[in-house]
């Protein structure tokens, strides 16, 4: 069995894109920017509606000051940049999601994880959907393919609230059929199997499912979270509890991520053996994205291995 | 000028001054002297006759907006919004620092209270007053606090002129007491910075009603550039003269029945003087 795919987009194309649809839609939604536009790809909106995008220059906090600002307003605001320089906006981001109900605020990270690829460890953000967690009051969500992150925007920008979109640089396969399935909260089975669970978030849903596909049939149960908070609890317990073995994967260190949500909440609700295929507590390198996934043993062969050596040694 | 007369804003300051030192001798905690420091800055500009602003609807769209980015004077704010009628005395007196009431330690975003912002660190609600400003016609001011100006964030708001675009219904005004938690502050050169940067900038006695009432009334008839007004001020003004313009008692409530007694004495001496 393969994974059918319907060939490939980087999540911020996807993301520039629906911006552009959400700003035909919402008079009142404002873009901002700090410096990055044409990574993040908010410069396809700023060209449809250059009156709604807003830029302080290359600075997140006052980025994020300004767009805090704007949603206390009542406007729908979206703020985005690479996610490695939206440390120094960290503070500024605790202080919005103190500002109380009625607030519509979106931060939106590109260029996470190892995927960003040769510019190397200093641009690696391998910790945002960790730092995020951190921040009561903060939706997280992390998309799996640009059919889901324009399914993601049109929900977020939907509904006031404070919400955390990560997306990532390179191209990657779009897999799920238009309109993709999106809803805060909940988690979806993607495959069923009676060995073990791969839980996965962002683009690695894809290497599960081709994990899962070469794993053989009924294998692996294959879960997707777009939503790490509020996470999915049922989903994720009901299938713990019936194949007793759960692997996480995720393009992010192991602290704080998705590993530790999961083995939080089976912690608690159903304790089950754990194995994780993420980052560990470490600086990474420059290489391709590929390349990378080999090195840090985040590619679907790495993940195949640690589901057959788990499943054998218990 | 303001909606009142002179004289009755001096009454106003008086009063609102003895319940800040009642209000921090009662709940133990407290930065007083930063209270003491900006209550005729706060008086002058809600009193101005432009302000708008709707107690029994404190979302109002039409309202001049206050935002607080020196959170630790939010007391000085619940008093006087007690007084303008978003809420009582009685309230603030019950609720100041205790749990789950909308008079926190520092300033948690309430509109139905007429509070504008939740407070950050120090450099966090400039920025968000600025943005909001972008977005709406109505006035928007900031208080800020001189020790703020060290972060480098706030520095950074003065480029927002050029960086961003002005907003000249924007007014920074900066509360210089010269003192910070530990140590003194200068400054230094930030109104020349301003107006590099297209700022309409005025510095007046932040005690003097008139001085800031025009000041306010210059800031808001600027329509090219925003406005900074750094108002010169004295740290626990109308307090305890012992320790008026002194370093060393922030975040230092009146302690015990002498220091409260002590500090009434002074707004007593000062409103004689």
């Amino acid at each position: 069995m393969t994974t059918e795919t319907y060939g490939s987009e980087s999540l911020r194309e996807a993301f520039g894109a629906a911006l552009v649809e959400a700003g035909k839609v919402y008079g009142d939604l404002h873009v901002l920017d700090a410096g990055t536009k044409n990574s993040t790809m908010s410069e396809l909106f700023q060209k449809v509606y250059p009156d709604r995008f807003h830029t302080p220059g290359i600075n997140e906090p006052g980025m994020v000051g300004l767009a805090t600002g704007m949603a206390m307003a009542g406007k729908r605001v979206v703020a985005c940049d690479m996610s490695v320089f939206l440390h120094h906006a960290y503070d500024h981001i605790r202080t919005a999601a103190r500002q109380g109900a009625g607030v519509h605020l979106v931060i939106a990270a590109s260029h996470t994880g190892i995927a960003v690829g040769p510019d190397g460890g200093s641009a690696h953000d391998i910790t945002d959907l960790t730092r995020m967690r951190l921040v009561p009051e903060f939706t997280v969500v992390a998309p799996w393919d640009g059919n889901q992150v324009r399914v993601a925007v049109q929900v977020i920008l939907a509904k006031p609230g404070y919400y955390y979109l990560r997306l990532n640089r390179p191209k990657v396969p779009i897999f799920l059929k238009d309109p993709a399935p999106f809803e805060i909260g909940r988690a979806y089975r993607l495959r069923e199997g009676s060995r073990v669970t791969i839980i996965a978030v962002g683009d690695k849903v894809f290497n599960a499912l081709e994990a899962a596909d070469q794993l053989g049939e009924r294998f692996a149960d294959v879960i997707g979270v777009a939503t790490l908070e509020p996470l999915d609890e049922s989903v994720i317990v009901e299938s713990a509890a019936r194949t007793s073995r759960v692997v996480t994967v995720e393009d992010h260190m192991f602290i704080g991520g998705l590993y530790e949500a999961v083995a939080g909440l089976l912690a608690a609700k159903r304790p089950t053996p754990m194995r994780r295929v993420s980052l560990d507590r470490v600086f990474t390198t420059s290489g391709e994205p590929d390349e990378l996934a080999l090195i840090y043993k985040l590619d679907t062969a790495s993940l195949v291995n640690v589901c057959r050596e788990f499943v054998g040694s218990s | 000028m303001f909606k009142v007369s002179t004289e009755e804003l001096k009454e106003k300051a008086y009063r609102i001054r003895r319940d800040l030192i009642e209000l921090h001798f009662k709940a133990g905690s407290g930065h007083l002297d930063t209270s003491l420091s900006l209550v005729e800055i706060w008086l002058a500009l809600v009193y101005s006759d432009f302000f708008q602003f709707n107690p029994k609807d404190g979302a109002w769209a039409g309202r001049d907006r206050i935002f607080l980015s020196e959170g630790h004077a939010c007391p000085l704010q619940y008093l006087v919004n007690a007084d303008l009628g978003y809420t009582t005395r009685d309230a603030v007196f019950a609720g100041f620092r205790r749990p789950f009431t909308p008079f926190q330690g520092h300033t948690q975003r309430d509109l139905k209270c007429g509070l504008e912002n939740s407070n950050g660190s120090l450099g966090n609600g400039i920025w968000q007053a600025y943005g909001q400003a972008l977005v709406t016609d109505r006035n928007v001011f900031c208080i800020a606090g001189d020790g703020e100006y060290e972060e480098p964030s706030s520095l950074g708001l003065l480029f927002a002129p050029h960086l961003v675009k002005p907003a000249p219904n924007f007014t920074l005004i900066i509360n210089s007491n010269r003192l910070a938690q530990d140590d003194v502050v200068n400054l230094g050169p930030v109104d020349k910075v301003a107006e590099i940067y297209d700022w309409q900038v005025q510095r007046v006695n932040g005690h003097d009603f008139n001085a800031l009432g025009n000041a306010y009334h210059q800031a808001v008839a600027d329509t090219k550039r925003p406005s900074l007004i750094i108002c010169d001020t004295i740290k626990g003004r109308g307090g305890d003269p012992a320790l008026m313009g002194k370093l060393g008692y922030h975040g230092r409530p009146p302690k015990n029945e002498k220091e409260y007694q002590a500090h009434l004495a002074g707004l007593e001496a000062s409103r004689r003087s």
